[in-house]
């Protein structure tokens, strides 16, 4: 191709890596079982802090569905000392933010605060983890947001293809079949004592860690954390039961949620996948970045760059503590609903027919292994990954042997957990969108069997 | 706690390139971040959606980086990247690992010289679908998805370069020819259009030698189109309203308000007013409708930081079933008034400030984040060292400041008012909670 006069055209090599090492971790633990990480950063005046718990909505009773996630919701809705607004500015005077959330597997309340200020930030975050009052009135007004918020879900295309994937490929008695946040049959039931149960519970230290990053002298972190959460009672028990990730998909089956006059179909395709403590987790990273993971996966480069269907193909493992979601997803135009469905079967089945090339599987461990100092560069995703490690029970070394663990992978392993753990020919296909465009089409592919369901005016849905 | 300085270089190629580099070498990551001073507002009737479809053309290859490679060679090199447009500009960055800067600074000085060598009609139909697909995802499948395009329809006139939003219309995208992209490349992508920031860990030399290098070649444009008149009268000078049935389960209420520019020091007092109205569970919005009177499911406002003649303040409340919808609007609109009559008090001033301080701790800690900023001023000012006075300024505004300008702007004859009202059938028609749908 002609250039320009002078361009330069041959591309640069890379300079010498500087050396890049996961920073330093102190960890200990209290005598009540508390673990407690520090992680100091010099320069990073903005810290990071978070109790974590390991308990999500996963371990709830079904009964109670949506108990957990709103549990860690009302944390900050007032305690035993201050209301919720007393507590809110007492957060802002100290310029910190204090944010409570529960997902499937752990239950985490954040602070992020300039170092000058952490003391006083962290008194704020053992009040809330160990002294919450779950006002009845805050919880009823939290609960109706939850219900309201389901309403919207459903008129969301995205969230309505979210929810209708999820409980089409676990079967009912799983967790995972229902929203983490609860459905509305169990939400509107909830009360205060609901949540303070949970609390109970589930807040116990032998359950917990605390994990502080930034500009931080490790002493002062490991006597303040003394101070706050050394009186914080054992309650003998750590154990989380045991969690049912049944799979609800036996043969692959279409399951279409009809919108009148929708300009896009929301896709999704798969199964239930793999739990994060799967041995195969470094070779399916690799694998899951080849599919559907980079920009130039295999997915995206077909139906975005090729054919143009969507402004974006993925493919990837939400991996928890159980057998997360495995899921391959695009939104594309009506008319190209049933052609986009062909070409991802087709991709989901080559990954598992043959090799991956040396080029694809060497830009996807290059881009796992180099991107792994970008990650890290700030407290916030430090804290993070170390709450990560300590809610699945990963072992302390688990980030400085990553990247030796993503080299090492082959394309032959490739190969091996794409058959062992993608599986198109029993996978739910789910369609949200205008089945009076593209049913006919559909119908004629034979793909599978198709079952097409009508949205409920969203009063009786509720 | 002071955020700290950030030093920096500033200087200019022969071909006009602006060069700025924040040296940081507490990370091994390194940011370089490119505005193009060309946004939707460049663009004339008939051509809407052009910028950001350009954009997309731009990761299309060039004379010597192959359809979609830039992308591939920045993750294999474990760096992240985008390319995002918007009403003032367009701009591309890449984070790397900091051996691998000169490899973006390559990437960036092709495409800036060459693109048109890669060019084909091929490229340029697919990625026109893709954008469609974009703005089908973003905006038209999407609950209360037209917003966007119907408050800033209200807010600035037929004419006005902000009158239409960055997405464009489908018509406009169809029209766009292989003729119109290499006639836009030539008149907005050139070295003296743009503001290349580097920052993290380099060194200013270096950074320098490889500008020189890879950019040095490409000549300059000596003549880029100046803007029309933006300037626009300080108030609408009318209340404006529309009705918007649209597939949702609660009504929403959103709101304009025609404010002065950004880098405008009423500016600065109406981003804190935004702070304090709807920033947070004890700000006045969250406090009133959502916790204290329960009208709203969420609230929320905030300013548009454009610099075109005026820009906007833009709020939302969603209202909660078995609400009427006047009584939140009504609500809303006292609280934005009470801030124009009462000044806030020295608390929740210190409160605000005390949250925008550490946020921009936290944003600067990231040198993603610093090579944006620097562009964003240097690109829109003229002056990149706001990097380092644009936060003390924020913190000099006084409560008096912030009444005056909410007084100024939180007027009937200044706001446009866009309401979403469920289709019929698609209205609740019994409130999930009986008690409060009185």
């Amino acid at each position: 191709m002609s250039g320009r006069a002078g361009m330069i055209t041959q591309r640069p090599v890379p300079g010498h890596p500087r050396p890049y090492e996961f920073p330093a971790t102190i960890r200990t633990s209290l005598a009540n079982g508390l673990r407690v990480m520090v992680t100091p950063m010099p320069g990073r005046a903005l810290v990071a802090a978070s109790l974590s718990l390991r308990t999500g909505a996963v371990d709830e009773p079904s009964e109670i569905g949506g108990a957990t996630v709103l549990a860690a919701r009302a944390l900050t809705e007032g305690t035993e000392v201050r209301d919720a607004i007393a507590l809110t500015e007492a957060a802002e005077r100290l310029g910190a933010s204090l944010h409570a959330e529960s997902g499937w597997d752990a239950t985490s309340v954040s602070l992020d605060v300039p170092a000058t200020r952490l003391e006083p930030a962290m008194d704020l975050l053992a009040e809330v983890v160990r002294r919450p009052a779950f006002p009845g009135s805050e919880v009823e007004r939290l609960r109706d947001e939850r219900l309201t918020d389901l309403l919207q879900a459903r008129a969301d295309p995205r969230r309505r293809a979210d929810e209708a994937y999820v409980s089409s490929i676990y079967a009912p008695v799983s967790p995972y079949h229902r929203p983490a946040g609860g459905a509305a049959d169990t939400v509107e039931a909830l009360t205060a004592t609901d949540l303070r149960r949970i609390h109970a519970s589930a807040y116990v230290p032998e359950r917990a860690a605390l994990v502080v990053a930034g500009d931080v002298d490790p002493e002062a972190v490991l006597r303040v954390a003394e101070a706050l959460f050394g009186d914080w009672e054992a309650s003998g028990s750590g154990a989380t039961a045991v969690i049912d990730d049944t799979s609800a998909v036996t043969d692959r089956f279409i399951r279409v949620v009809h919108r009148p006059g929708a300009v896009q179909t929301e896709v999704r395709i798969g199964h239930p996948g793999l739990r994060r403590l799967h041995p195969d987790y470094h070779a399916v990273s690799v694998m899951g970045a080849i599919l559907g993971g980079l920009f130039n996966s295999r997915l995206n480069m077909k139906l975005r760059e090729e054919k143009g269907y969507t402004y974006g193909a993925s493919a990837g493992f939400d991996l928890r503590r159980a057998r997360g979601p495995f899921t391959a997803r695009a939104a594309v135009n009506t008319d190209a609903t049933v052609p986009a469905l062909g070409e991802f079967l087709v991709e989901l089945d080559r990954i598992r027919e043959g090799l991956v090339t040396d080029p694809e599987i060497n830009a996807a461990r290059d881009y796992l292994v180099g991107v792994f100092p970008l990650r890290f560069e700030t407290p916030g995703p430090v804290a993070g990954s170390l709450a990560g490690l300590f809610v699945h029970g990963l072992p302390d070394d688990e980030l400085a042997r990553y990247r030796t663990a993503i080299e090492a992978v082959t394309p032959d392993d490739v190969l091996r957990v794409a058959r062992d753990h993608i599986h198109p020919e029993r996978a739910a296909i789910v369609l949200v969108g205008d089945h009076d465009e593209f049913g006919e089409a559909l119908a004629a592919a034979g793909i599978a069997p198709i079952d097409v369901q009508v949205d409920a005016d969203p009063a009786t849905a509720a | 706690m002071p955020v700290p300085v950030v030093e920096f270089s500033d200087e200019r190629l022969p071909n006009g390139l602006r060069l700025i580099v924040a040296e940081d070498h507490l990370a091994p990551v390194v940011a370089v971040n490119l505005w193009y001073n060309v946004g939707s507002k460049h663009e004339v009737a008939g051509k809407t959606g052009f910028a950001h479809l350009f954009e997309h053309v731009m990761f299309q290859g060039s004379a010597n980086v192959g359809k979609a490679e830039h992308m591939a060679l920045v993750q294999a090199a474990g760096g992240t990247l985008n390319g995002t447009t918007w009403l003032d500009r367009t701009n591309y960055y890449e984070t790397m690992p900091s051996h691998q800067l000169e490899l973006a600074l390559w990437l960036e000085a092709d495409r800036m010289g060459t693109l048109l060598a890669a060019l084909n009609q091929e490229n340029l139909d697919n990625q026109r679908d893709v954008v469609k697909n974009e703005k089908r995802w973003s905006y038209d499948n999407r609950p209360y998805g037209s917003w966007n395009e119907k408050l800033l329809g209200h807010l600035f006139p037929p004419g006005h370069p902000y009158h239409h939003p960055t997405i464009g219309s489908m018509e406009d995208l169809d029209a766009a020819s292989v003729d119109d992209v290499k006639a836009f490349f030539a008149t907005w992508y050139a070295p003296n259009n743009a503001v290349l920031s580097v920052a993290g860990d380099c060194e200013r030399a270096q950074v320098r030698a490889w500008a020189d290098r890879y950019f040095g070649p490409i000549p300059a444009n000596p003549v880029i189109p100046s803007l029309p008149d933006m300037s626009l009268p300080e108030l609408i000078g009318e209340e404006r309203r529309e009705v918007v049935e649209d597939r949702v389960p609660l009504a929403r209420v959103f709101f304009g308000f025609r404010t002065p520019v950004f880098g405008d020091r009423r500016f600065d007092a109406l981003d804190l007013a935004s702070q304090l109205l709807a920033g947070g569970k004890g700000s006045r919005l969250h406090r009133r409708l959502v916790r204290e009177e329960r009208l709203a499911q969420d609230v929320s406002i905030g300013l548009l930081p454009v610099i075109g003649g005026a820009s906007a303040a833009i709020g939302s409340v969603t209202v909660r079933p078995g609400v009427d919808i006047a009584a939140a609007e009504a609500a809303y609109l006292e609280e934005l008034e009470k801030l124009a009559t009462e000044l806030p008090t020295e608390d929740e001033m210190a409160r605000a400030k005390a949250l925008w301080e550490a946020d921009e701790l936290g944003a600067l800690a990231r040198v993603e984040e610093r090579a944006d900023r620097l562009s964003a001023y240097a690109t829109l000012f003229d002056d990149p060292a706001l990097i380092n006075t644009l936060l003390p300024r924020y913190l000099a505004v006084t409560a008096e400041q912030v009444r005056d300008a909410a007084r100024a702007v939180f007027r009937a004859d200044n706001r446009v008012v866009v309401t979403y009202i469920p289709r019929p059938g698609d209205q609740p028609a019994d409130v999930a909670d009986d008690e409060e749908a009185a």
